[in-house]
């Protein structure tokens, strides 16, 4: 349990880094000498689209979030562009499903293949904050193996570098966001510093896992989860307050306990001057005649605008960043663009208990185990991760349509049960394949570009992974006293479709996160894993975004 | 279908007290006072249709005034809405619906030589299953894929349904009553203002 000391001792300072480059800082002098007009002039001003920056970021997630802030605070001069509104989550947020649908992509994409990815509410968000505004904030490190499962498995794809890489920002990030979770991690290697606040409670679903997992002699803990079990001081925002359990992270967390970008990099990179326009979507990057990125145009409120950049980071997620690519074609001569889709194997099991759950109530998934991270008795590659879930009942009454094909009486019957009900879920490792891909189609959407279609298959890998966790999740709820026991398949989070690698044969961007095509164009979001990793991918993005911004900042010296 | 296992009338009482935010009560409130609706987007014979089917999907033999599913499908459509995504397999949603409820009309013919209207409620589940398990005759399934329509069209008419506040106290969600907070989060644990199961019920 952190006392105040610890919580204190937790807080990241920022750092400026010294600046030896001739070409940064002359940049920086540049920008520093208009820097005195008052803040409450400049917000008003319109940007002259003639202006150019040092760097534009495309997307406000946990990819452009944490590398604006990073450049912001080095003194860059940095622009956000982001498609979705600037929301007042304490006001307009509404405990409500179906009022909270503003936060999901609902552009139209079409999902083919045997198993089509669902997306809107499943895969995508809009707003300053993106998809973190209803992320579930579910932040496991991944273990160092999962960076290379060619290695280890002869099959997928090995990052570029190692998990040593990663480490330092993962500890960052963790003290940073004032990550709850427990203090020893059973799982991967030992950490120099714990998560700075403990876990968050747990809720009925949990307490129903951890009690069968216990009888099955597998090991469970309560879960890392980036909302904030006590106050917590937000540098570049002040004191964030603690979760109260409103269950509802998924669709908006209106009281700023869970870490999204908004709460969190987002005001610590305008405190250190960083622009963010909302509604501005990019429509076309230009370039000048030596492949370099001049600037990009966007739409805003219907006008067209254009901002110059020297440099420009796309981070619009595994779909928005392939499609924008594939538009303008732009950094596609590894072929690998829109190709590797990856989605993680997510089958969930429901069960239906004589206790009383509410499912709604608490973070969703206040419980982990990573036992099952490389299973002894696997029929596959990699492994993967269970988690307790609570489920809110718009998506929990759809999923049993989709799912159970219920309707009617038999419908109306389950959903008074839905109070009784908790489910487990599995977060997998999802190998690339030919077969799983983004392209353009020919169908446009309203601004009369092309939708993007989006084939993708569960492989042999994936299947047997499946049926593994399914049979194991099974066993979890009957242990746990569970009756009408029933399994919904799902894939989570995309992946893939701008991979990096050491090689333009075989990759779009290299380990630095730069286009191997186009010199001054970085790519960071879920887009550039190599592999799925077997955990939530955003602590993992966050990680790679800080790290772009460094790698950035050490090439202008 | 038994009765509902929670009291009736706690959503409306929490919706008065200052467990329920403003913008959750306004999003909660505008589905309560529903204004009779005309279709906008499809004409009143496939309205008639679609409310039929509807009808069979959520029977609300229980409730006075049952609640309308089909206006927001109606609406979505005038507007052009989408929920982010679409199986490619399906035509463009407009073209979906015209062609899938043409669907329900034609496996109505062949099955029973009748419109689907005048079918008796078994005959209209007896449609809507051989379309679910896309074995319904019909020359529109074959451009619309039957099993994949009927999943669309139930998956909107069930969330549009445990959207609603009458719907939610039916299966006891008290979640929209979370000002406070909730502190009682564990098994068989519930604050004073969540409905308890009626004993019986």
């Amino acid at each position: 349990m952190p006392d105040e000391e610890v919580l204190e001792e937790g807080v990241l300072s920022p750092v400026q880094p010294e600046i030896q480059d001739p070409l940064l800082k002359s940049i920086l002098a540049e920008n520093a000498a208009p820097e005195a007009p008052t803040e409450l002039e400049k917000a008003l001003e319109i940007p002259v689209p003639a202006d150019e920056v040092d760097c534009v970021v495309i997307g406000t997630g946990a990819g452009g979030a944490p590398l604006l802030a990073r450049l912001a605070m080095a003194g860059l001069k940095v622009v956000a562009l982001e498609a979705g509104p600037w929301h007042d989550p304490k006001k307009d947020f509404a405990t409500d499903e179906k009022a909270q649908e503003f936060l999901f992509w609902n552009d139209e994409r079409l999902s083919a293949g045997q198993d089509p990815v669902a997306f809107g509410k499943n895969n995508s968000g809009t707003g300053v904050g993106g998809s973190t505004l209803h992320y579930t904030a579910y932040t496991p490190r991944p273990q160092p193996d999962d960076l290379h499962l060619r290695r280890d498995f002869g099959v997928g794809q090995d990052w570029p570098f190692g998990y040593e890489e990663l480490e330092p920002y993962f500890e960052e990030l963790e003290q940073f966001l004032g990550i709850s979770g427990p203090t020893p991690y059973p799982w991967g290697p030992g950490r120099k510093k714990g998560y700075p606040l403990a876990p968050l409670p747990l809720n009925g679903a949990a307490q129903l896992m951890r009690r069968a997992c216990e009888k099955l002699g597998i090991q469970t803990s309560p879960a890392a989860n980036a909302a904030l079990s006590a106050r917590y001081y937000q540098e570049g925002v002040g004191w964030r307050e603690a979760c109260t359990n409103r269950g509802f992270c998924q669709a908006g967390c209106s009281t700023g306990a869970k870490a999204s970008m908004d709460v969190t990099f987002l005001p610590l990179a305008t405190a250190h001057g960083a622009e963010i326009r909302p509604g501005s979507y990019v429509t076309e990057i230009e370039r000048d005649d030596t492949g370099r990125v001049t600037g990009v145009v966007y739409l805003q409120n219907g006008q067209e605008q254009r901002q110059r950049c020297r440099h420009l980071f796309l981070c619009a997620g595994a779909i928005e960043t392939p499609r924008l690519l594939l538009l303008n074609e732009l950094a596609l001569s590894s072929g690998h663009v829109g190709r590797n889709f990856m989605a993680h194997p997510g089958v969930q099991v429901f069960g239906t208990f004589e206790e009383a759950v509410r499912p709604f109530k608490g973070i969703p998934g206040a419980l982990i185990s990573e036992d099952t991270h490389r299973p002894k008795d696997a029929d596959f590659a990699g492994g993967y991760l269970l988690q307790s879930i609570g489920i809110m009942p718009v998506t929990f009454a759809g999923q049993v349509a989709r799912g159970r094909g219920f309707w009617g009486p038999q419908l109306r019957d389950y959903m008074q049960q839905y109070n009784h009900v908790a489910g487990i879920n599995i977060l997998g490792d999802c190998l690339p394949h030919a077969d799983n891909f983004l392209e353009l189609a020919e169908e446009k959407d309203a601004r009369g570009l092309p939708k993007p279609r989006i084939h993708f298959t569960n492989q042999e890998n994936e299947r047997r992974m499946s049926a593994h966790a399914e049979k194991l999740m099974r066993r979890i709820w009957e242990a746990a006293g569970a009756t009408d026991i029933w399994s919904f398949p799902r894939n989570a989070h995309v992946i893939g479709t701008a991979r990096m690698g050491l090689s333009g044969d075989d990759a779009v961007v290299d380990a630095n996160g730069r286009a191997f095509d186009v010199p001054n164009l970085y790519i960071c979001d879920n887009s550039v894993f190599p592999s799925a990793l077997s955990v939530n991918p955003a602590l993992t993005i966050m990680a790679l975004s800080l790290r772009t911004a460094d790698k950035f900042l050490a090439g202008l010296k | 279908m038994p009765d509902s296992p929670y009291p009736a009338g706690s959503v409306r009482a929490l919706l008065l007290t200052d467990a329920v935010t403003p913008a959750t009560r306004a999003a909660l409130e505008a589905r309560l006072s529903t204004p009779p609706y005309e279709p906008q987007f499809f004409d009143a014979e496939t309205y008639a249709l679609l409310r039929a089917v509807a009808a069979r999907l959520f029977p609300q033999p229980d409730r006075p005034e049952p609640i309308e599913l089909v206006p927001a499908v109606d609406q979505r459509l005038l507007a052009g809405g989408s929920d982010g995504w679409r199986y490619d397999a399906l035509p463009p949603d407009r073209e979906a619906f015209r062609l899938g409820l043409g669907g329900f009309r034609q496996s109505a013919q062949a099955t029973f030589g009748q419109d689907f209207l005048t079918l008796t409620p078994a005959q209209q589940d007896a449609v809507l299953h051989a379309v679910q398990i896309g074995q319904a005759p019909g020359e529109a399934w074959t451009t619309v894929p039957a099993a994949r329509f009927f999943e669309e069209l139930l998956a909107e008419l069930t969330e549009t349904y445990y959207s609603h506040p009458l719907a939610q106290e039916e299966i006891g969600y008290a979640g929209m009553a979370d000002a406070p907070g909730w502190t009682r989060i564990g098994l068989n644990q519930k604050e004073d203002r969540e409905p308890g199961q009626l004993v019986n019920g």
